[in-house]
């Protein structure tokens, strides 16, 4: 059991990274990224493949993956030239991610496609002996988190993230401020992605075979419910929130060892749909989610708390 | 009658409350102790659905079978957990974690598709546990997986052979191979289109689509608007529902040839598309003997028809026979021991026996058995292939799958 636990601690660690980085782009920058699944692809596969066929180290690929994610992001934050529109944004991420998603698909020469890549070396993996190394990755995997959540407070806290905000906010009002909108814009996105990369590498690590059945969109309906229910622009509530879905989702398959009256076809269908129902009470009693955002807690707090 | 005191009351109540609540950690602790935990993942949701449930039952049937003649290894009872494999790679990769840290599991069974029995492939290596798998493509057993990885099904280039072979009898001229991207359907299409060359059969277009398309008109208008006498389509059930529509809708007159769990799964496909569109379409599929005596009590054992075509349920069925054949023969829950006898059990030499309580009762006597499964002879190769396993012909005739023969690699 504690083995188990230490597994789905390492598995809400990398999600938990892929919801701050979706948290900095879209709850702090206020840019939807529905392609969330393509460049978590991207980061996986990039890692996996500087391995394999670039013959590099865990470490250079984990970085590899990060700067191609970021490149990759930049380059896709760089239409916000003609689409600022938050909804058509959305559409165009959508789009990227699926040509990412595609490409690992179909190109065979490079990914191998449907088969998938087998065999994905691990950080220290020769080092460390078997039964000890899921707790190594478990520290690593946490240390991550912990390093990215830092990054990410830094970042929030500086003068640079008094722009992500304003440019959420109005990036009209920024624009007239004298701020490069654009440029704020690109840099944002690329920052998101470099953590994308960072938890689509560990993704590798975790299960050493990646293929694109494990990068459906789910991933993105996933992420979004660990930012929506940690309280969007709330960095720790991030990490509450895909700790509590992954919990949640993995945790629900122990009813039916406990209740002997549920059969496995049963809850199958009931977990989903209870997921589905825990997200909606969520929403309707506690829509703020569970954290609030740094900067706002002493204004919005008030409001709650007359509305109260 | 007794009095109802007050200290017996606090006590019946106090047992009352502790039960429930003890019954998990008893539940658990019972897992690790005298049964022996077998983990089952199957499909019960997502694009593989529709198998699952059966699979799960022959599981749950096959193993009250052993126990109620006495478990195994000196009474020890087979203890199953089955998980939804949501049809998905990483989720398949978890549950595998969890029968084998949780539950303790020397035996996993099930997994339908390719992704589910690659993710979980290095898994079962790295912690000497069994994995067998029910699904095709060649890779899961390739290279070295140490003696854990065991196919329960024919291996996807096996199906090409088949297939092509049929098809050169069928006299046609040009064929049309229209393909999903998947891990089990491109070997099938390299080896498939070798034989149709080798045949002098004149390989009109060749052309792989991607999964969960709105629309196949684009791939449909390319592989049918060049008039082949046949289209060979290898992929699931929702693609080949949307193909058959816009095949329908463009008049086209090919002859269309699929796989099973796309054109019947179930009788789904029918459902879904009208008698109609369906006519004619020949399928084939890896299926059991039906012939044989040990598919035709795998039938009775699940309370089915006589006449029910069982394509996945056998082959866990066999999967959870072999698992107790050999930890029984090798005197060990571990599979670092029993991994070793599952050639031993499945090939023999030793008694034909297609019954597994039999099968377990000569093991116990000390003497050699050459187990025959429901779902095939049980025959394997050095690094895990099935041996044995045939595949059926069916054309659709008025809404219905009308079998036509059976045939092995």
């Amino acid at each position: 059991m504690i083995s188990f636990l230490v597994l789905l601690g390492i598995v809400v660690c990398f999600s938990a990274i892929l919801a701050l980085a979706l948290n900095f782009q879209w709850g702090l920058g206020g840019m939807v990224n529905f392609g969330l699944a393509g460049f978590y692809t991207l980061g996986a596969y990039a890692c996996a493949l500087l391995i394999l066929k670039g013959g590099a180290n865990t470490f250079v690929a984990t970085l590899g993956a990060m700067a191609i994610v970021a490149a990759a992001s930049a380059l896709v934050a760089l239409v916000t030239l003609r689409v600022a529109e938050e909804d058509y944004f959305a559409i165009v991420t959508l789009g990227a991610g699926e040509m990412l998603r595609l490409a690992a698909l179909n190109e065979d020469w490079l990914t191998k496609g449907a088969l998938g890549l087998a065999g994905i070396p691990r950080p220290l993996g020769n080092v460390i002996p078997a039964e000890l190394y899921s707790y190594f990755l478990l520290g690593l995997a946490v240390a991550l988190l912990l390093g990215t959540l830092w990054v990410l407070n830094v970042l929030a806290r500086s003068p640079f993230g008094r722009i992500v905000r304003a440019v959420r906010e109005d990036d009209l009002v920024a624009a007239t401020l004298g701020k490069d909108v654009l440029w704020a814009r690109v840099r944002i996105f690329a920052i998101g992605g470099a953590f994308i990369g960072l938890a689509g590498a560990l993704h590798a690590f975790y299960y050493q075979y990646i293929d694109p059945t494990q990068f459906t969109n789910i991933v993105i309906a996933y992420a979004f419910m660990a930012v929506i229910a940690g309280g969007r622009g709330a960095h720790r509530g991030t990490i509450l929130g895909a700790a509590v879905v992954m919990v949640l989702l993995e945790g629900s398959r122990f009813l039916k060892d406990v209740i002997p009256a549920l059969n496995a076809d049963q809850l199958a269908a009931i977990r989903i749909i209870m997921i589905g129902v825990g997200l909606i009470l969520l929403l309707i009693f506690r829509p703020q989610g569970f954290l609030r955002e740094h900067r706002l807690r002493v204004d919005l707090g008030d409001a709650a708390t007359i509305r109260r | 009658m007794r009095t109802f005191t007050r200290r017996r009351m606090l006590k019946s109540v106090a047992a009352a409350a502790a039960g429930p609540l003890g019954f998990p950690f008893l539940n658990l602790a019972h897992a690790q102790g005298a049964s022996v935990p077998i983990g089952v993942a199957v499909p019960l949701t997502g694009n593989a659905g529709p198998y699952g449930p059966d699979m799960a039952e022959a599981a749950r049937r096959t193993a009250a079978k052993i126990n109620n003649a006495g478990g195994i290894l000196g009474g020890r009872r087979l203890e199953l957990f089955i998980e939804d494999s949501e049809s998905s790679a990483a989720v398949a990769a978890n549950l595998t974690q969890k029968f084998i840290n949780v539950h303790k599991c020397q035996s996993c069974v099930g997994y339908w598709g390719t992704p589910e029995g690659m993710s979980s492939r290095p898994i079962v290596v790295q912690n000497k546990v069994v994995l067998m798998v029910s699904s095709a493509a060649n890779a899961i057993t390739e290279g070295d997986t140490q003696g854990y990885v065991w196919r329960f099904q024919m291996k996807a280039t096996d199906w090409g052979i088949v297939i092509g072979r049929a098809a050169a009898g069928m006299n046609f001229k040009t064929v049309g191979i229209l393909g999903l991207q998947n891990a089990f359907v491109l070997p099938i299409m390299k080896v498939f289109e070798e034989r149709m060359k080798g045949a002098g059969v004149q390989v009109v277009d060749s052309l792989v689509y991607n999964p969960e398309q709105p629309s196949y008109r684009a791939e449909v208008e390319r592989v049918f608007g060049k008039k082949p006498d046949a289209v060979f389509c290898f992929g699931l059930l929702p693609d080949f529902v949307s193909i058959m529509r816009e095949v329908h809708r463009g008049g086209f007159e090919s002859k269309v040839v699929a796989l099973s769990i796309m054109a019947d799964a179930e009788g789904k496909f029918v459902q879904a598309v009208g008698p109609q569109v369906a006519e004619g379409i020949r399928h084939f599929q890896p299926m059991p003997d039906v012939s044989a005596s040990g598919y035709r009590k795998f039938v009775q054992l699940m309370g089915a028809p006589p006449d029910r075509l069982f394509l996945f349920p056998p082959n866990t069925h066999d999967q959870v026979s072999i698992t107790a054949l050999a930890m029984e023969r090798a005197k060990s829950p571990m599979a670092v021991d029993w991994s070793r006898q599952i050639i031993t059990v499945g090939n023999g030499p030793g008694q034909e026996v297609d019954d597994v309580v039999e099968a377990l009762k000569l093991v116990r006597e000390g003497r050699a058995v050459n187990f025959q499964g429901a779902g095939s002879t049980c025959d394997f190769t050095p690094n895990g292939d099935q041996l044995g396993r045939g595949m059926g012909q069916w054309v659709i005739k008025g809404g219905k799958s009308v079998f036509v023969e059976y045939a092995k690699p």
